[in-house]
This record gives structure tokens, sequence and C-alpha cells, in this order.
């Protein structure tokens, strides 16, 4: 049975209720009502201005008939393999360089942030420029003449590349803030046992690390399940190549917002969000594997 | 850890006022819109920060004659622009003044969402729009139901712009008006093999690239009717191939450079001699290549040397550039709908055109006031030769929209990048077009 609560108990529990107000009613009329919406626009026909016709499962059916889909499908999944691997294994490298005792190690940590505080845009147009096939420095450095952007085989890895770059530092800070909180002891009764550095990091470093690194991995992986910003601006509609770089969220955006077909948009995005939501799982699953919770 | 709580009490003498005071703060704020000036405030949206000070001016004058009015001009970017106006459409916020676009207009006006200006000017003078403005001016702004949803702003065309020190280097004469798309392709051979330099610039576009080929050569993109595609059809196909085959010429960059690079960049760097552009552009290119001055000009665009007949041709000898105009339109469900109307009224007055072409805005929709748009470039020393504009309004062509295309368009371009990519033959993908603008055509006209 409910124990009664105390005058202050109650008290307390009123409070608590309006502390959270904001955010649960906020969470609720800008992320889950939204996404009820979206369910139901998903088995409708867009008419025009706000004006929906339900149509069943006719949205899922087209777009699974859609070569173009399961190619944008395909490319997300290729981004993800392309961009997340390297990307958390190339922040715990950096992470682990800043937490050495290296000179200007603050300056470093702030060149390393600093892609996170620039604008989106800015940097896709700076990298568009390196990327330039005819005129581009990479090419230049590398000697090779590749059409990075605008060939099918090439332009995902360049947006994988810019997507690395530019995330690299904040996985790197979060990471760090896991090493810090690595007890110096444990290394030293490591060293007297005569472990190796080699050793050390996998032992030590490693699975202490692990449960800051399996949030970055979830993180990293949402996003660039979600990946649209870098390619609406790195690419363009007369790009070549675009069949071969456009991600779900892309694809999307172009059914709703270009094509005004906001039905079938939203069907791609309950796809993707039924793909991220397997994804997730199989990570929660998969954490208990190589996750360590104990200090 | 021990955590107390403020009770009730503390809740009422402390953080109820100041949350009150803030409550009120917001309140008031949002009521922020009815004015405290006593005048009636409208906003009027467009995409083009070039044209602000020419739309602002029109306004002045216009709140000039009457001092209750503030009008304020408001930019928002094109890429956001459509994404804003729809969602504002849909709550009933709109702008109270707007542009409207050919390629949108059937789709507001077919939903109700704009204000029908038909009638505006009865009391002026009977068959106003007919007398004072053309067929393809009046076709921009005509619903399905052949009512006017917007009053005429401007038009425009396409014209050939050149680098004449390519020209001269390569001994080849500069484009005169009977040029053919022969003499495209040659001088084209010629400059490059002297310089090195590219030739014209075929980039993949539709108003500022295949369009005019398609009519120039008797074909069409969509019917009179608007209702069947001509993409594969005798005229469109023809011009269809000639077009995008262009790129194979060692004289043209391929699509990967223009996507990279661009066709406006790449000719305003020097490095090729031809590319088309949009007469709306080119004031702001004189302005902004100061050290190009003497060095360029522009010309008619050439004309089909073997246009196709058939009973859709226009059969205009070859010749032909496509036409659009934006027009000024208002909600048909705005709060100040009367003074609104009142001041697009005023808009299509020849005085209000003369003062946005004299501003070099655009050239005016109004007939027999294209002519002030001259004014804007007097103050520029190097003179081009605007006159080509201007004529070649004789054969121009209506930018060809029906009311399905915001479906069809997309994937259009899709097919078209796939052709230039060499993923798909020319034959296959016009065909494959073709299918397209005609199930999306045939599937709008079935939900109307």
């Amino acid at each position: 049975m409910k124990r009664k609560l105390s005058v202050a108990e109650r008290r307390e529990e009123n409070w608590g209720w309006i502390m959270v107000a904001p955010t649960i009613i906020g969470l609720f009329v800008l992320n889950i009502w939204p996404f009820i919406q979206t369910i139901y626009t998903s088995f409708c026909e867009h008419l025009g201005f706000g004006h929906y016709k339900f149509i069943g499962l006719n949205n899922y059916i087209e777009m699974f008939q859609t070569p173009e889909f399961w190619k944008a499908t395909w490319n997300t999944v290729k981004f993800c393999i392309l961009t997340v691997p390297v990307g958390v294994i190339l922040a715990l490298f950096v992470a682990m360089l800043l937490n050495t005792k290296v000179k200007f190690k603050g300056g470093f940590r702030t060149i390393f942030f600093l892609p996170l505080v620039c604008a989106p845009a800015a940097i896709a147009m700076v990298w568009q420029v390196i990327f330039n096939g005819d005129s581009g420095i990479l090419n230049q450095l590398l000697g090779t003449n590749i059409q990075w952007i605008t060939n099918p085989k090439t332009a995902i890895v360049a947006v994988s590349i810019v997507s690395i770059w530019s995330s690299v530092g904040y996985d790197a800070v979060l990471l760090l803030a896991g090493l810090q909180n690595i007890p110096k002891t444990l290394y030293e009764a490591n060293s007297i046992d005569g472990a190796g550095k080699v050793r050390q990091f996998f032992t030590i470093t490693l699975p202490m690390v692990s449960p800051t690194m399996f949030s970055v991995l979830i993180m990293r992986l949402m996003a660039s399940m979600k990946v649209y910003d870098l390619i609406y601006m790195m690419s363009d509609d007369t790009n070549p190549a675009m069949a071969d770089m456009q991600s779900l969220m892309y694809l999307f955006y172009r059914s709703s917002f270009v094509s005004g077909d906001r039905g079938y948009g939203s069907a791609i995005v309950i796809w993707t969000v039924g793909l991220i939501l397997l994804v997730t799982l199989f990570q929660f699953w998969a954490q208990k594997k190589w996750v360590n919770y104990d200090i | 850890m021990s955590f107390t709580a403020p009770g009730w009490g503390n809740f009422l003498t402390g953080v109820a006022p100041t949350a009150a005071v803030l409550l009120i703060a917001l309140l008031l704020s949002l009521c922020g819109c009815g004015s405290s000036d006593g005048k009636t405030h409208l906003t009027f949206q467009i995409w083009d920060t070039a044209q602000r000070s020419g739309m602002q001016a029109m306004c002045d004058a216009y709140t000039a004659q009457h001092p209750d009015v503030v009008i304020d001009v408001q930019v928002v970017s094109w890429n956001e622009y459509w994404t804003k106006l729809e969602a504002a459409a849909e709550s009933n916020t709109m702008p109270d003044i707007f542009w409207m676009h050919t390629n949108q207009l059937l789709y507001y006006a077919d939903f109700g969402m704009l204000a029908d200006v038909t009638d505006l000017y009865n009391d002026v003078e009977s068959g106003y729009y007919q007398n004072h403005f053309s067929d393809i001016s009046l076709g921009n702004v005509s619903g399905s139901d052949g009512r006017y949803y917007g009053v005429p702003k401007d038009k425009d065309n396409g014209v050939l712009v050149y680098n004449k020190e390519m020209f001269d280097q390569a001994g080849v004469a500069y484009p005169d008006d009977d040029w053919t798309w022969d003499d495209l392709t040659d001088a084209s051979q010629k400059i490059y093999d002297a310089t090195g330099k590219y030739g014209y610039l075929a980039y993949l576009d539709d108003q500022l690239g295949y369009w005019s080929y398609v009519y120039q050569n008797g074909g069409y993109i969509l019917s009179a009717d608007k209702t069947a595609s001509g993409f594969n059809q005798p005229g469109g196909k023809e011009a269809m191939e000639f077009y995008i085959g262009l790129q194979k010429n060692d004289w043209c960059p391929d699509q990967n450079f223009f996507t990279q690079n661009g066709a406006g960049a790449t000719f305003w760097s020097e490095r090729g001699a031809m590319f088309m552009e949009g007469s709306w552009s080119l004031l702001g290119a004189l302005e902004n290549n100061p050290k190009m001055d003497g060095k360029w000009d522009i010309a008619k665009l050439p004309k089909a040397p073997n246009p196709v007949h058939t009973d859709e041709s226009l059969d205009q000898d070859g010749r032909a550039c496509m036409s659009n105009g934006l027009c000024y339109s208002t909600g048909a469900h705005g709060k100040k709908l009367d003074i609104a109307l009142d001041v697009i009224k005023y808009f299509g007055t020849e005085e209000a055109q003369i003062i946005q072409g004299e501003s070099g805005a655009a050239i005016p929709a109004y007939l027999g006031t294209e002519e002030s748009w001259r004014k804007a470039w007097d103050k520029f020393d190097y003179k081009i030769n605007i006159d080509c504009i201007f004529e070649q309004f004789d054969y121009a062509i209506q930018v060809p929209y029906n009311s399905a295309s915001p479906r069809w368009k997309s994937q259009v371009l899709d097919v078209l990048t796939q052709i230039y990519a060499g993923n798909q033959d020319v034959d296959a993908g016009l065909e494959k077009i073709e299918s397209i603008v005609n199930t999306e055509t045939q599937k709008k006209l079935a939900d109307n």
C-alpha cells in the first residue's frame, strides 16, 4: 500500500514537478507531439498547405520500390562505417596525446576544439575549395587529379573526411574527461608489476574509458545516421555524384521541402528512426561485452 | 544530502510575483504587433537583396502619398523563402505583401492562398491588365482558373555573355544577330585552339540552359495546353542531345567542373569565352567585375540552324529566349487585406514601375516603361549592348510551368545529372523524363 506523504514531502514533490515542468512541456510540445504527427503524416499524401489525405501504407510501398531510396539507405550505412570507427579511434588518440605532458597543451586543446565553434557553412565552403578537382590544394599536395566531390566513388569519402575533421575535437574533449578520471595509482601499480605502455593501454586505459567511449559512440552513430547539412552544403543539385552521396535525411529534405511530398518524406524519417533504434538497441546489448563500469 | 524544500508560503512571497512580472512582460511583447503610433504597419517580403533599395523606393513613394501607412521591406534568402512562406500560409501569418514566382504561383493560387486581383483596376480602366502588360506577364500571374493572383512586377530573359579579348585573340568575329548554334561551336573551337581557354560554357541548367535551345529548335518543354512533355518529341529531343553533347567537346568543361566551379565564376575569372546569363544578374556583374571593363559584352542568343516544324512549333525562325517575371501578391485572408491590395495596386502603376526600373532592380513589366531600366546603367562608364535584351522580348517565351512542376522538376534534374554522369544514355533518359513529366501532370490533373 502506498505510504501517505508528509506535508514536507508533498511540498518537495510539488517543487519537483514545477522544476521539471518547463523541460517536460518543452519535450512534449517540441519533440514528442511532432514525432506522433510525423508517424501519422507518413500514412498520408500531402495535398498542400497542411491538408492531408490518408492513404494507408502507400508511401511505404512506393518507398520500398524506389531504387533511389535503397541507394540512400546504403549511402547512409556507408557513411556511418566510414566516419564512426575512424572518428572515435582518432578522437581517443587525440585525447591521449592531449592528456600527456606536452607544451602548449591548452593551445592544442583549443585548436582541436575549434572546428566545433566554426559555422558549418563556412567549414563546408573551405573544404569545397580544398577538394576542388580543378584547382584544389588537396590534389596539388597529393599530385593527383581526383574530382573529389563529383566522382561517385570519392564523393562520400570527401564528406566523411570533413565530418570526422569537424567532430574529432568534440569527441576528444569528452574522452579526455574520461581519461582524466582514471586514478594515477592504477598506472603506478601496473608499471611496478612490469607492464609496458601498450599493455597499460589495453588493460587500464581502454577499460576505464570505455563508458565514455560508449556514449561517444552512440552519439556519433546517431549523428552520422542523421547526416544532412554537410551533404547539402558541400554538394549541389546538379552534382553528377548526387545519387551516390545523398543520405536518407537529404532524400527526406528533397521530398518534403523541394518536391512538397511531405507524406513520403515522413515515411523516410520513420524508416531512419527505425534504423537508429535498431542500431542503438544492438549497441546497448553489445556494450555488456566490452564496456566496463567497475572501478 | 538534506534538502529543505521551500514551502508554498515562500513561493507566494518570492517566486510568484517574479513569475507574474515575467509573464506580463511576455504577453506585452506578444501584443507588440499592435502599433502604438496609430499607423498601419505592413510587411513586404522579397528574396533578392540587390533589389531591396528599389523596392524601398517604391514603398517610400507610396507612403509619401499615404502617411498613415508604414511598409517594412524584409529580405528572406531564396533557399528559405518558400519553406517560410508555406509555413506562414498554413498558420495564416503571411506577410502582407510578397513576391510570387511563376514556379509557385499555381500551387498557392489553386489552394486559395492568394487574393484574386483580377478586378483591382476596374475603377481605373477596363482591360487595364491587357492594355499594359504582355501576354507572358499575364500568363505568369494567372491561376488555373484564368484569374489573376498577382500584379506583374518585371520581366527578364537570358543573353549570351562573351569575352571580347578572347574573340580578338582567336581572330573570330563577335557574335551577331545571325549567329547560329554552328557559329557558337565553331567560335568555341577556334578560341580553344588559339588561347587554350574554354569556349562556350554549357552548364546544366533549365532557364539558363537547355530550355531556350529546345524552343529555338521548334520543340517544347510543355505543350501549349501545359499537359504534355516535349522532352522526347522531335525538336526537343534533338536540342537536348545537342546541348548535353556540348560537354563532350574539348572546349567545354564537363558537369563535374561546373558543379565545383560554376560557369559564371569561370567566365569572370577569364577562363572561358562565353556563357548564358540572366538579364537580372548583369548590373551586378558590371559592378562587381570592374577589371573586366572593356573586355566583355552581351549578344542575343544564337539561333537554331534547322528548326523542326511540328503542329506545336512556334516557328520563330530558330529564335527563342525564355522570359520569366515575378509579381506582387497578397494573402487571401490577410488582416490588412484592403490596404495591402491598395499598395500592390500602386506597385502595378506606371509611376511605381518606372521607380523600379530606374533603381535598376529589374526591367519593369508595365509596357512602355521598360526603357526606364536603362537609367540604372548610366552611372557606369563602361557600356554594354543592353539593346539586345529589349530586342529579345520580341520572340520571348514564357518559362514552362504547370501545377505539377514542383513534383517533376527535381525528378527531371535527377535523370539529367545521371545522363551527364554517363550512367544513363541520352535516348533512354529523355524517354524517362518525358514519362515523369506526363505521369506527374496527369496525377495532378486527376487530383484537381
